[in-house]
């Protein structure tokens, strides 16, 4: 017999040791072809062209892919090769030497993960088009989209798979040569015992996990200064350390000390949950702080994103809260193009309103004690009257006279913990005029771009701020504003202000909107699907994890059967042993995400709870699915075990 | 003195396999054991002990016949009771003493009545009692890594009879331990047996083992072959007894090795 033959033989004898490992290469396989073909892909690479950040976080996100795809593939491999050390070894017993098993392992992965990646690809090459398809739905795409058979998905696809089987392959090879004969063959037992904890080094230690995690907690509400970038650093690195903490050590030593409260009396549910936990704590600590951590960036990302996306619409009318706000200049062209367009919208039976504001562009300074140091000094203010605003369309709340409301959607995150009220001094010169702010308004009132924070006053207020400028050199800026009456109107209106001959209107609420929406579908895609694959893989690992678990303790389940407990009393102590491993990683990584979308919420100028909210819960039912995988496949375990 | 019948056995047969192949391991056996006996069943490799025992021991079902268990007919019992009749009236000790090695010895002694009605402090004063008479007292909180192999079996051991069962059921005890562990632990089973009447079925290939019984029942080819009464004779001599049924019975060869 040939070693291919011996092979070949191994491979159908062996189906159900292999088919996790070539299920984790298949996923793999099909993620990554599905995102290789859509970079390849020319809507797609027309879409990224756009913007540079986009192109880039395409770029980043294969990496991280093939990334993720490599950590995967290589843990599956692990379990597989612990599940086959004694074949291995017995290989070995009857005869063969190392290099004759080597090569008889890399034979089999070469042929596994040609025939993965030959699924793969073929589940790729149809559930790419699928993606493509939401791709554009959320970007808004509305010509036809075509999806051509992309050879180059294919050679890269191919190309990533073989540097990963080479690894793979590698660690098959080390596996054989640097194990002797008695280790391969105890592999499947497992070697970690409980110790009893040092009291007081646990305490401390467990004490301190939860300290590092509340203080990252607490300070990640106060990064926002000059060193935001190193807070964040310092943020990540306490959460990240408490979190490994928690699982190492805190958690092991209450259930240490809840173990020896109960003097023996364990019970069999506890027996079957916490004395398991406790018996691989040491080797899941690693794991489940990685699952935890993993969580949490998938959640944060995939919420942040999904509130972008949520809030493009919103976000887009506090930018720009009129259609179109043309600056009239000192030339009459700019007056003359505004009547020709609405002219134009006429002929067209487009409805629309028009009126006029008018914005005094002066120096001042903020008098409120806690604005930022790193802010303070004098800025420049445009002052807006109310009745100008209401009468062209833009309902904002009246402030009480003498008073004012500061408008500023860039500056808003800032503005926001800035105490009200404050007075803001304006300053021409020797000439001082106080305002008193009483609150932050919501968005522009004037739109991007337009310099300075805007201060909506009274009728009153506005004619005395204008004479006392009277005769200096402050600008008194005329805007011209149109609101198209009917939304589904704007995209027509749109083309044609985007004709050459209107210079005027280089900047319009739709063409930011359409922006917005290209940029925050392609953010939400990417995030989306790298989110998924992290689910995908977290959640395989403690599949395969709890899989591998079930097989050590299937001895166990028998003698309980044998004592006389049913399988479904059994059950009932496995699943919680699943609440446990499932649901703690779960909770801690929801938690972080929870500050760490609080966190990054100043990014948004709209209410992001529905969105975050939808994200989280989507992210926690597939979760879900595979710790139901997981207990179904406990049952099995446990019925075939008397 | 008339003593309780504490299992009744009638014609049990148990065969293997599907039809146009079907083995049959057990071909009616007959067997009564009283309170307060300690049979041994022994025999040459294949001759149904230990399918004998599972069946029993309600683990496994025979194909056929009645078996009581104290008032309990066990071979129409849903697997449901069966569970719970394990679990409330028979206690197991088995070969590779079967202990969890996630729980101490301790935890793994108590397992049996955790979810049963036994109080805990009941619960802690009879395994104050039981560790006392095996001598594991000290190894309370060990675990089963941590002790030899005498003494997981005497965890083993002590676990079959935390529930006080009508009746303890004994797989090769002796199998994995050396001699001197293995004499230690059978004269604590011998010991249980007379102080604490407690009914004991071992399964063993070891003469010197069974010579530990009240009575041996010898099985060939799935059918009762012989019994020997030990009766009053010394230990010693109910050993030369049984080598001489063994030697009779033959086949044995390979199971001594």
């Amino acid at each position: 017999m040939t070693l291919f033959n011996l092979v070949t033989r191994s491979m159908r004898k062996n189906i159900k040791h292999y088919y996790l490992y070539f299920f984790a290469l298949i996923l793999s396989v099909v993620l990554y072809f599905v995102f290789a073909t859509l970079q390849h892909d020319s809507a797609v690479i027309a879409e990224t062209n756009r913007s540079m950040n986009m192109s880039a976080g395409f770029q980043v996100a294969g990496i991280l892919l093939i990334f993720i795809a490599g950590i995967f593939v290589i843990y599956a491999n692990a379990i597989f090769l612990r599940r086959r050390s004694r074949e291995i070894g017995l290989y070995q017993l009857i005869g063969l030497t190392k290099g004759a098993v080597a090569r008889l392992l890399i034979i089999e992965n070469a042929l596994l993960s040609a025939g993965a990646l030959l699924v793969g690809v073929g589940i790729g090459i149809l559930l790419s088009r699928l993606f493509l398809l939401l791709l554009m739905k959320l970007v808004d795409f509305d010509g036809f989209i075509e999806l051509n058979f992309s050879v180059a998905a294919i050679l890269q696809t191919i190309f990533v798979f073989a540097a990963i089987i080479a690894l793979t392959s590698f660690q098959m090879v080390a596996r054989v040569y640097r194990s002797t004969l008695l280790s391969l063959f105890k592999a499947d037992k497992s070697e970690e015992h409980p110790k009893q904890p040092k009291s007081f080094l646990s305490a401390f230690l467990g004490c301190l996990g939860i300290v590092f995690i509340a203080f990252g907690y607490w300070y990640s509400g106060h990064m926002l200064n000059a060193l935001l970038f190193l807070n964040m650093l310092i943020v990540l690195a306490t959460t990240i350390s408490g979190t490994y903490l928690v699982f190492r050590v805190s958690i092991s030593w209450l259930l240490y000390k809840l173990r020896v409260s109960k003097n023996g009396h364990l019970g069999l549910y506890n027996s079957l949950s916490i004395a398991s936990i406790m018996h691989r704590m040491r080797g899941n600590a690693n794991s489940l702080t990685i699952i935890a951590v993993l969580s949490a960036m998938t959640l944060t990302m995939v919420a942040v994103a999904c509130s972008f996306y949520y809030s493009t619409e919103k976000d887009a009318k506090q930018i720009m809260p009129f259609h179109y706000m043309v600056l009239l200049g000192k030339d009459e062209d700019k007056d003359h193009q505004v009547d020709q367009f609405l002219q134009e919208l006429d002929s067209e039976g487009i409805g629309y309103t028009a009126s006029t504001v008018e914005s005094l562009y002066i120096t001042g300074e903020i008098m409120g004690d806690d604005f930022p140091t790193w802010l303070n000094g004098s800025t420049y203010f445009s002052i807006v009257s109310e009745e100008q605003l209401r009468e062209a369309g833009l309902a904002v709340q009246a402030p009480a006279a003498g008073q004012g409301t500061v408008y500023d959607a860039s500056l808003a995150w800032i503005l926001k913990s800035v105490k009200t009220p404050y007075e803001v001094k304006l300053l021409d010169g020797p000439k001082e005029f106080s305002i008193k702010i009483e609150q932050l308004g919501d968005g522009n009132v004037i739109n991007f771009p337009s310099p300075g924070t805007q201060i909506v006053v009274p009728d009153l207020v506005f004619n005395e701020v204008r004479d006392m400028i009277q005769g200096s050199e402050v600008e008194t800026f005329t805007f011209r504003t149109i609101n198209i009456k009917e939304d589904q109107d704007l995209d027509k209106a749109y083309d044609i202000s985007r004709q050459d001959k209107y210079t005027a209107f280089s900047f319009s609420y739709y063409e930011m909107y359409k922006q917005n929406v290209q940029n925050n579908g392609l953010t939400i895609f990417i995030a989306g699907f790298l989110g998924l694959i992290f689910l995908l893989t977290t959640g395989s690992i403690l599949y395969f994890k709890q899989m591998t678990e079930a097989e050590q303790e299937k001895n166990n389940y028998a003698t309980l059967r044998q004592l006389g407990f049913t399988s479904k009393e059994i059950m009932r102590g496995i699943v919680k042993k699943q609440v446990f491993v499932f649901g703690l990683p779960l909770l801690i990584g929801l938690l972080h995400s929870i500050f760490a979308v609080k966190s990054a919420s100043f990014m948004f100028m709209s209410d992001i709870t529905l969105p975050v909210t939808i994200s989280m819960t989507l992210y926690v039912v597939i979760y879900l699915i595979f710790a139901f995988l997981t207990v179904g496949y406990y049952r099995k375990i446990v019925k075939a075990a008397l | 003195m008339e003593q309780k019948t504490v299992l009744h056995a009638q014609n049990v047969r148990k065969s293997f396999g599907a039809r146009g192949n079907v083995q049959e391991v057990l071909r009616g056996i007959d067997l009564r054991v009283l309170e307060g006996e300690f049979v041994g069943i022994m025999g040459p490799s294949g001759a149904g002990k230990t399918t004998l025992l599972n069946v029993l021991a309600t683990i496994d079902r025979s194909t056929e016949g009645s078996i009581l268990i104290g008032d309990a007919d066990i071979s129409t019992m849903k697997d449901r009771e069966l569970s719970a009749f394990r679990r409330d009236k028979l206690g197991f000790i088995f070969q590779d003493y079967n202990l969890l090695d996630t729980l101490t010895v301790k935890e793994n002694i108590l397992l049996p009545v955790s979810l049963g009605k036994m109080h805990k402090r009941v619960a802690e004063d009879q395994f104050k009692s039981i560790a006392d008479i095996l001598g594991i007292s000290e190894l309370a909180n060990k675990y089963p890594h941590e002790i030899s192999g005498g003494q997981k079996q005497r965890t083993s051991a002590a676990r079959a009879l935390i529930n006080k069962p009508s009746m303890v059921f004994a797989d090769e005890p002796t199998g994995a331990l050396d001699s001197k562990s293995a004499s230690s632990l059978l004269g604590t089973l011998e010991d249980v047996n007379k102080k604490r009447g407690v009914t004991i079925m071992m399964v063993t290939h070891d003469p010197v083992a069974s010579s530990y019984c009240s009575r041996v029942v010898f099985l060939k080819d799935g059918m009762i072959y012989s019994e020997l009464y030990r009766g009053d004779k010394t230990r010693q001599a109910f050993f030369q007894e049984i080598l001489k049924v063994q030697g009779v019975l033959g086949g044995d060869s390979v199971d001594t090795l």
